[in-house]
C-alpha cells in the first residue's frame, strides 16, 4: 500500500550518507505517511467529517553519547535530504567517517491482515453505523440523555531504515468505533465510555459489535447514574477478566520499560533473575497478537515485533526495550521501540500486555470473597514508576457480599503500589478478557491493548467518598 | 527540489482553489512552527531534537454542513487535494443553521507574545539552559540523587487565518519552557519530582528557581507513609490547583452546557462556586502563554469574568454556540494545530488571587493534608464532576510539617470542592498550560487509606 513517492532504498541510502557526513555512529530515517478519518455523530447529528494528510520524516544520528534528531513534513525525496543536512549540521565529531551506505530491503510478515481497506468503504457505510449505535443507545433507558458515537481510520505507512543496512516497510490499519453515554437522574449526570478497536481491515466493524458496544455504553452510564457513591478504604477486591488490563499496564508494565530501568528510575531497576511478583502471575508484552490495538510487523526502529515473556511464574525474566537500551543493558531486542509520529524519538513502551490465564474457576473467585469489592470494568491510570505507586479509575464495580455479587457503586479508584500489589494476588482465573486504550508517555501517544483473567488481591486501597 | 511556497502563498492558493471549485463560504488556516527540544541528562546534552511542522486546514460551509480537511503537502497539488476532501467531507456531514464562517474584520494587537531570535539560538545556549535546571536542583539538596530527564524546548510559531467572508490575518508567537523530574534518595527509598514552566521569552524564564522547586517536590515525598481513612481539610498549592482547574474549564463549554453535559447547564446568574472564588479567562494576558489576538476560527479574543465572586456569569463560546444562545462569539475556539478542528477551550484560565496570606491560610489549620502530587487527573470525568485520584501529601498540623504520606485518595465532586474553598492566597501563578492559580483551601475532602 505504500505510495509511489515514499522514499525509496536508493534515496534513504543518500539520505543516510548525508546524515553521517560529519560523523555520527549509527544514522536513521523514519518516515510516514499517515491518512486519517474521524466522523463524530452528536447529539443526534453527524457534526464532524475530518478527513486528512499527515506526511513527515525524522532523520536521527547518535555520536558518542548524543543523539540528534532532525525533523519535518517532507514532500519529496529532496525534503528528506535537507532534513538529513540539518541533523549532521548538529553534529560534531564523534564517530568515525562512515563509508557508503547499503541498504537492503526486506518484507516482515506481517501479524494482522486486513480484508478491506476502510478507505475503500462508502462514507454511508460509516454513517450508518454511527447512527446505529446511536438509536441503540438511547433505547437502552429514558435516563440516556446523550450520545455522542464516532468513528475513526488510520492507516499509517512507515518505512525505517538506517545505516546498519535495513530498509523495512509497514503499514498498519487501525480503526476506532466509541461511544460516550451520558445518563442522568434528578440532577445527577454520569458518562460511561466503551469503544471497539484494533489493527484490523473494515472487517471487523459490523452492526453486531456495534450493536453490543453501544448496549455496553449505555447500561453502564445508566446503572452508575443510580448507583452509590463507593467506600473508602481497605477492602479486598476481585478484577474481572472483563475488567480489562489497566491494572496490568499501570502497576507493571510502565516498570518493566527498560530507558526507566537503565535510568535506575523504576523499582524493577536491576532486579532481572529476582521474583518480583506472586508466582501465580506471569506477564507477557505480544506486539504481534493478531488485530490488536497495539499489533504491528515492527515497531518504528524497524525491529520485528514479537511475544516477550516479562515476569514468569512471578520471576522478572527481562525489560521492554529499544535498540539503544536493549544493548546497554545486554538484553534483547523486544521490538517495543514506539513513536507517535516522525515529530517524535521513539521510546521504550507496550504494545499488547497480558497477564497469563491462571488455574482457578472465576466464579469461585467471587464465591470465595465475604465482603469486598468486583470490578467489572476499569478505565484510565497513572502510575509514579519510580515509587512504583499507581491510581487507577475504576468505571463499573459492585459490592460483593457473603459470595454475591451485590449493589453497584460509582466514583471508585483503586491505588496501590506494583510489585507490592503484584506479590500479593492469590487468585488467578483461568478466564482472559482484553481491553484497549491510549497509553501516555513523555508526552506521546500510542495505542495499546491489555488483558488479563480473573484476579483476587486480598486487601488494596479503595478510594471513594466517606459518608 | 518542488519550490516551496512561502505562507501567504499557501493560503491564496487554497482560496483559489475553493472560488475555482465555486464554494462560498470557507476558511483557510494555516500554521508554521519551528521548535527545537535538548534533553540532558547528568551535566551533559543527551538529545537534540530541532522539528518543523507546516500544514493547511480548510473548513468548507456547504449550505449548512461543514467538512473540514487538512494536509502537510503543501505543494499545489496538494492543496487542490486538501479543498477537494474539505468539500467532499461537507457531504457526509448533516445541517446546523447556526454554522458560520468568521467575517468581521480584525484589528492588529500586540499582546507582547512574539519575541524574535529564539528560534536562532545555537544548540550550546539551548544546553546551557536545561543544563542550568539540572544543576540547580543538584545544589539544593544532596538527596538529589539521579533524574529522569531535565528539557529546554522553545518555538517560533506563525499562524494564518483568512475566510472567504473577509477575514484576513496573522500572528506570531515564541514561547519557551524548561521541565525537569529529580530523583531524591535516602536509605533505599526513591520518590521522583516534577516541576516545568514557559514563557514568551528567555528573559523570563528562571532556570534556578524550576530546578529548586521541582527538587523540592521530591524531597517533600521522602518517608513517606500510609495514612488513615478520613476526611479533612486538604490544601491546595498553586500547582497543584492548576491540574484540578484544567478539569473543571469543560463545565464553561457552551458545547457541553448546550449537549446537557455540564453541571453549569442553565446556572447563570446563580452562585455555583465559594464567594470567595472568582475566576476569568483572559486571552489578552500580555505574554500569557495562551494569549493570542484571535482564536481557531478569525474570532477577536476577549478576557471575561466567568464566575464573579461564586456566581456564574458566562459560559466559554465559539460562533455555533453562541448563535444557538443569542449572543455572539467570545472567540474561545482554540486550535490544537492545524490538523484539528477548533474545539471551545480556556485560554489563559485562572482563579483570582484572593486576600489571605498563602502561609497563614495553612498555619490556622489545626490538622490538614497538603497534596504534593496527583495521579489520575486526566480520569476526571467532567460530566458527572466525580473525582477520586491517586494522591501524596504532607500531613501538617498547625501548618508544621509532621509526616509525608502515600498511597491514598482524595475523592469528591468538582462543584463540592468549588463549594468548599474557604481560602484563596494572594499567591496568584500561572502555569505552562496557561492556567493559573493561588494556593486554595478547600474545608473538606474524603481521603482513602488504610
Amino acid at each position: 500500500m505504500t505510495r509511489p513517492h515514499a522514499v525509496s532504498a536508493r534515496e534513504a541510502e543518500r539520505a543516510l550518507r548525508t546524515a553521517l557526513s560529519r560523523g555520527g555512529d549509527v544514522a536513521e530515517l523514519f518516515w510516514e505517511r499517515h491518512e486519517t478519518l474521524q466522523l463524530t455523530l452528536d447529539d443526534g447529528r453527524i457534526e464532524d467529517a475530518i478527513g486528512g494528510v499527515d506526511q513527515g520524516a525524522g532523520v536521527r544520528v547518535t555520536a558518542g553519547g548524543r543523539t540528534i534528531y532532525a525533523n519535518g513534513n517532507v514532500t519529496d525525496a529532496d525534503d528528506v535530504l535537507a532534513l538529513a543536512g540539518r541533523a549532521a549540521a548538529s553534529v560534531s565529531g564523534g564517530g568515525d567517517l562512515r563509508e557508503a551506505v547499503r541498504l537492503t530491503p526486506d518484507e516482515l510478515t506481517r501479524p494482522h491482515s486486513v480484508a478491506i481497506d476502510p478507505r475503500s468503504v462508502p462514507a454511508q457505510r460509516k454513517v450508518a453505523l454511527l447512527r446505529l449505535a446511536d438509536r441503540v443507545a438511547r433505547a437502552v433507558d429514558p435516563r440516556v440523555v446523550q450520545v455522542t458515537a464516532s468513528y475513526a481510520e488510520s492507516v499509517q505507512d512507515v518505512i525505517v531504515a538506517n545505516s546498519e543496512g535495513i530498509y523495512r516497510t509497514d503499514t498498519r490499519v487501525r480503526l476506532n468505533l466509541a461511544l460516550s453515554v451520558v445518563a442522568k437522574q434528578g440532577d445527577v449526570l454520569e458518562s460511561s465510555f466503551e469503544a471497539v478497536r484494533g489493527t484490523r481491515g473494515f472487517e471487523m466493524l459490523g452492526d453486531d459489535i456495534v450493536t453490543e458496544t453501544a448496549t455496553t455504553a449505555a447500561r453502564r452510564a445508566v446503572l452508575n447514574v443510580g448507583a452509590r457513591p463507593a467506600p473508602a478504604g481497605r477492602y479486598m477486591v476481585v478484577l474481572s477478566s472483563a475488567a480489562g488490563g489497566t491494572l496490568i499496564h499501570e502497576s507493571v508494565g510502565h516498570g518493566l520499560e527498560a530507558d526507566l530501568n537503565l535510568k535506575g528510575l523504576s523499582v524493577y531497576s536491576g532486579r532481572i533473575g529476582e521474583k518480583v511478583a506472586s508466582e501465580l502471575i506471569t506477564v507477557v508484552d505480544d506486539g504481534r497478537d493478531p488485530g490488536r490495538r497495539g499489533t504491528a510487523a515492527m515497531d518504528d526502529e524497524g525491529t520485528p515485533t514479537r511475544r516477550t515473556v516479562l515476569i514468569e511464574r512471578g520471576v522478572l525474566k527481562t525489560y521492554l526495550s529499544d535498540r539503544t537500551h536493549a544493548e546497554k543493558l545486554g538484553i534483547a531486542r523486544s521490538g517495543n521501540a514506539r513513536r507517535e509520529s516522525f515529530r517524535y524519538l521513539p521510546i521504550c513502551r507496550m504494545t499488547n500486555t497480558m497477564i497469563e490465564r491462571g488455574g482457578s474457576d472465576p466464579d469461585e473467585i467471587v464465591r470465595s470473597v465475604k465482603d469486598g469489592i468486583f470490578v467489572k470494568k476499569m478505565g484510565g491510570g497513572q502510575v509514579d514508576v519510580v515509587s512504583g505507586n499507581f491510581a487507577f479509575e475504576i468505571s463499573e464495580c459492585y459490592r460483593i457480599r457473603d459470595g454475591k455479587i451485590a449493589e453497584p457503586l460509582r466514583g471508585a479508584t483503586l491505588v496501590g503500589q506494583g510489585p507490592k500489589l503484584m506479590s500479593e494476588i492469590d487468585m488467578v482465573g483461568w478466564d482472559l478478557g482484553y481491553s484497549t486504550g491510549t497509553c501516555g508517555k513523555d508526552g506521546q501517544s500510542a495505542p495499546v491493548a491489555d488483558a488479563q483473567p480473573t484476579l483476587r488481591i486480598p486487601s488494596v486501597v479503595v478510594g471513594g467518598k466517606l459518608e | 527540489m518542488t519550490p516551496r511556497l512561502a505562507n501567504d502563498e499557501v493560503v491564496d492558493r487554497a482560496l483559489a482553489a475553493l472560488r475555482d471549485g465555486g464554494v462560498r463560504t470557507a476558511e483557510v488556516f494555516l500554521r508554521d512552527a519551528l521548535s527545537g527540544t535538548v534533553e540532558t541528562k547528568d551535566g551533559a546534552i543527551e538529545s537534540a531534537i530541532a522539528r518543523g511542522e507546516r500544514g493547511l486546514g480548510v473548513r468548507v460551509l456547504d449550505g449548512a454542513r461543514m467538512g473540514f480537511a487538512h494536509s502537510s503537502d503543501l505543494s499545489g497539488v496538494g492543496i487542490e487535494a486538501c479543498v477537494d476532501q474539505a468539500r467532499r467531507m461537507a457531504k457526509i456531514t448533516e445541517p446546523d443553521a447556526d454554522l458560520a464562517i468568521a467575517s468581521e474584520p480584525l484589528a492588529d494587537v500586540d499582546l507582547g507574545i512574539a519575541h524574535p531570535g529564539l528560534e536562532e539560538r545555537p544548540l550550546a545556549d539551548r544546553g546551557a539552559i536545561a543544563l542550568e535546571v539540572e544543576r540547580a536542583a543538584r545544589e539544593s539538596d544532596p538527596r538529589i540523587s539521579h533524574f529522569r530527564k531535565t528539557t529546554y524546548s522553545d518555538s517560533s510559531i506563525t499562524t494564518v487565518i483568512a475566510t472567504t467572508t473577509g477575514v484576513r490575518a496573522s500572528y506570531t508567537e515564541t514561547s519557551c519552557g524548561a521541565t525537569t523530574s529529580p530523583v531524591a534518595s535516602q536509605n533505599g527509598e526513591r520518590q521522583i519530582g516534577y516541576h516545568g514552566e514557559a514563557a514568551r521569552r528567555i528573559a523570563d524564564l528562571d532556570p534556578r528557581r524550576i530546578g529548586t522547586r521541582a527538587a523540592r517536590r521530591a524531597i517533600e515525598k521522602l518517608g513517606a507513609k500510609p495514612f488513615p481513612t478520613q476526611k479533612l481539610p486538604v490544601i491546595l498549592d498553586p500547582w497543584m490547583s492548576m491540574s484540578l482547574l484544567g478539569a473543571i474549564s469543560p463545565l464553561f463549554s457552551a458545547d457541553n452546557v448546550l449537549k446537557g453535559r455540564s453541571l453549569f447547564a442553565g446556572r447563570i446568574g446563580r452562585r455555583v462556586v465559594n464567594e470567595r472564588v472568582t475566576i476569568v479567562d483572559d486571552a489578552r494576558r500580555p505574554g500569557g502563554t495562551r494569549s493570542a489576538p484571535f482564536d481557531g476560527e478569525g474570532i477577536a479574543t476577549t478576557r471575561r469574568t466567568l464566575v464573579e465572586r461564586g456566581t456564574l456569569r458566562g459560559y466559554l463560546t465559539n460562533i455555533k454556540t453562541a448563535r444557538k444562545l443569542g449572543g455572539t462569539s467570545n472567540g474561545n475556539a482554540r486550535r490544537g494545530s492545524y490538523a484539528s478542528p477548533s474545539r471551545i477551550g480556556p485560554s489563559n484560565f485562572y482563579v483570582e488571587a484572593g486576600v489571605d496570606d498563602p502561609k497563614a491560610l495553612v498555619d490556622a489549620l489545626d490538622r490538614a493534608l497538603a497534596i504534593t502530587s496527583l495521579l489520575n487527573v486526566h480520569t476526571i470525568d467532567p460530566v458527572s464532576g466525580e473525582f477520586s485520584l491517586g494522591a501524596t501529601g504532607t500531613y501538617l498540623e498547625k501548618g508544621t510539617p509532621v509526616q509525608a504520606v502515600q498511597g491514598v485518595t482524595i475523592a469528591g465532586n468538582l462543584t463540592h470542592l468549588l463549594s468548599s474553598i474557604t481560602g484563596v492566597g494572594t499567591d496568584l501563578v500561572f502555569g505552562p498550560g496557561g492556567i493559573g492559580s493561588p494556593t486554595l483551601v478547600v474545608a473538606e475532602l474524603s481521603v482513602g487509606g488504610t
